[in-house]
């Protein structure tokens, strides 16, 4: 510690507590004094305080006589000089921000499905919102086997699934997602999934009705228009008005109009030919035959019977289908008499389920 | 609006007044500025401090005061961005990503400047900005806006900081990537 003694009452102490003044060293009641009578002289009347640069201003370490060097502008012992220019990050700073970053990259790793996940959600809401809604399916659909929680994710892919008709999608993110629960069911995109999964069951209501009825002879007319109401009611699902069609077979079958039975038939043998397709115009020109006795009918209907026995050779069920219709057509080709499904398993099979 | 008392706030969001620390004495460090003492946390008020040396360079200044409001903001949003998608979009519970989520906001409650940072700016700006320094000229209205938010403290502005750009931030960065 430096001390010094003031020129004016000879006072002597730490250097800290006295001033500099026209080159001389006074304390604090001199410097007073001695500036006042400099301002009455018309001098400059400015003094400077003076500063121990012998304790470092931090740790309060005495060098004694000797100065401390100066750190911008003030004395620092060595260690302390050392340390405020270079004050080093503590060992459990460094620990704990390298464990930050290698939790982070973990959980990057870790997120990676969930990035996916979110990624594709985003790019099948854009898709929604677009009304690309065939489009949007897949991206939503992988969003959902990661996250089959997310209402916003379950929403929109029921969402897409029923405006493009395909309700077992819809049905089975629904159900997946807590069995049908929201959080939220006050929302406009629940509101709006509601109204369509609202619409959607009610149609397919009236096509299990509609099924139901058409086992019963005398009621094809009915189920005809039940089908076609629910194909109104949901034209998303264009399989309905393909269904509603072939109540319309029956319906013109039970009326007996088989040329409008005939016309049927052709036409969904030519839109979509396939065992029952073919099947079906086998049958309808079985009964224009039963009723003409025009053999080009009978040839025509034996050679649709073996393109559909031919294009459902590789299926079971088909193959299965084949026998119950083919004994029936063969049947009206051979008596010239059209009887009804029903009336033909009476007759027919009624001994034989028995046998079996 | 509830009182919670400042300490237990920044115990339990002791993760940013570390960072925010940390990111004065990085500055102060690379910048050259004698660091004084530091305090990485405590229970008292200041949660934690940086003591250091004054500058009359602008630079220096910027990014000793503003700093820590920039790494906090862009860490809170990095570890957000993390969680977002499991604990806000997917709904998916994940432990992980819940401490990530803690974490994120954590860092961005304690981003903004103090008004001990702030009034140092506040100091050299307006006459750095005179002098035609762009970055003076930039940061009067951050700093005027801090400001502002510092003070509604008291209303979780800090808290709602780091929702904003933990949820809004992840969100901007997965729309912008969905349309990529």
């Amino acid at each position: 510690m430096q001390e010094a003694t003031c020129a004016g009452c000879g006072l002597t102490a730490n250097v800290k507590s006295f001033y500099r003044f026209d080159d001389r060293i006074y304390c604090e009641p001199c410097v007073g004094k001695v500036s006042g009578e400099a301002t009455t002289q018309g001098r400059p009347a400015q003094y400077v305080a003076l500063k121990d640069n012998s304790v470092c201003v931090r740790c309060g370490a005495d060098n004694g006589q000797v100065d401390f060097p100066l750190v911008g502008d003030k004395p620092f012992c060595p260690r302390c000089g050392e340390l405020v220019t270079q004050w080093p990050y503590p060992v459990w700073l460094k620990t704990s921000l390298a464990f930050m970053l290698a939790l982070l990259l973990v959980a990057l790793i870790h997120g990676k499905k969930y990035f996916r996940a979110g990624s594709d959600m985003y790019k099948g809401e854009r898709l929604v919102h677009e009304g690309h809604y065939a489009e949007a399916l897949p991206y939503l659909q992988r969003t959902i086997e990661i996250a089959p929680g997310s209402d916003k994710a379950v929403l929109l892919l029921s969402r897409a699934a029923l405006l493009t008709g395909n309700v077992e999608i819809a049905q089975k993110a629904i159900q997946g997602h807590n069995g049908g629960n929201f959080e939220d069911t006050d929302n406009q995109d629940f509101r709006e999934v509601d109204a369509l999964w609202k619409r959607a069951v009610s149609a397919l209501d009236k096509v299990e009705q509609a099924s139901k009825l058409v086992e019963q002879d005398g009621h094809a007319e009915e189920a005809a228009h039940l089908v076609h109401e629910a194909a109104a009611e949901y034209p998303e699902l264009s399989g309905l008005a393909i269904t509603a069609e072939t109540f319309d077979e029956g319906a013109d079958f039970e009326r007996k109009d088989y040329d409008g039975f005939l016309a049927i038939t052709q036409r969904q043998w030519n839109q979509f030919p396939s065992s029952q397709t073919a099947a079906a115009m086998a049958s309808a020109l079985a009964c224009k035959y039963a009723v003409t006795g025009d053999a080009q009918y009978r040839q025509q209907a034996e050679a649709m019977l073996d393109k559909a026995h031919h294009l459902g050779a590789n299926d079971p069920a088909q193959n299965k289908s084949y026998e119950e219709y083919a004994q029936r057509i063969q049947y009206r080709l051979k008596s010239r008499e059209i009887i009804s499904p029903s009336e033909y398993n009476r007759r027919f099979r009624a001994n034989q389920t028995k046998q079996e | 609006m509830f009182f919670i008392p400042g300490p237990v706030i920044a115990a339990l969001t002791f993760p940013g007044v570390i960072v925010h620390e940390a990111g004065h004495l990085f500055f102060c460090r690379l910048f050259k500025l004698q660091v004084y003492d530091v305090c990485f946390f405590r229970f008292g008020n200041p949660a934690g401090y940086v003591i250091h040396g004054k500058t009359n360079q602008f630079l220096p200044l910027f990014f000793v005061s503003m700093g820590p409001f920039f790494a906090n903001t862009l860490l809170c949003m990095v570890f957000c961005t993390a969680a977002f998608l499991p604990v806000w979009e997917l709904k998916v519970s994940d432990p992980l990503a819940y401490f990530f989520y803690w974490l994120g906001l954590s860092i961005g409650m304690h981003a903004f400047p103090s008004t001990a940072d702030l009034s140092n700016m506040w100091e050299l700006a307006p006459q750095r900005a005179k002098q035609g320094n762009v970055l003076a000229i930039i940061s009067l209205p951050l700093v005027g806006i801090l400001y502002l938010l510092n003070f509604a403290r008291m209303f979780w502005a800090d808290l709602g900081y780091g929702i904003a750009v933990g949820i809004l931030g992840p969100i901007a960065l997965f729309r912008l990537l969905a349309l990529a």
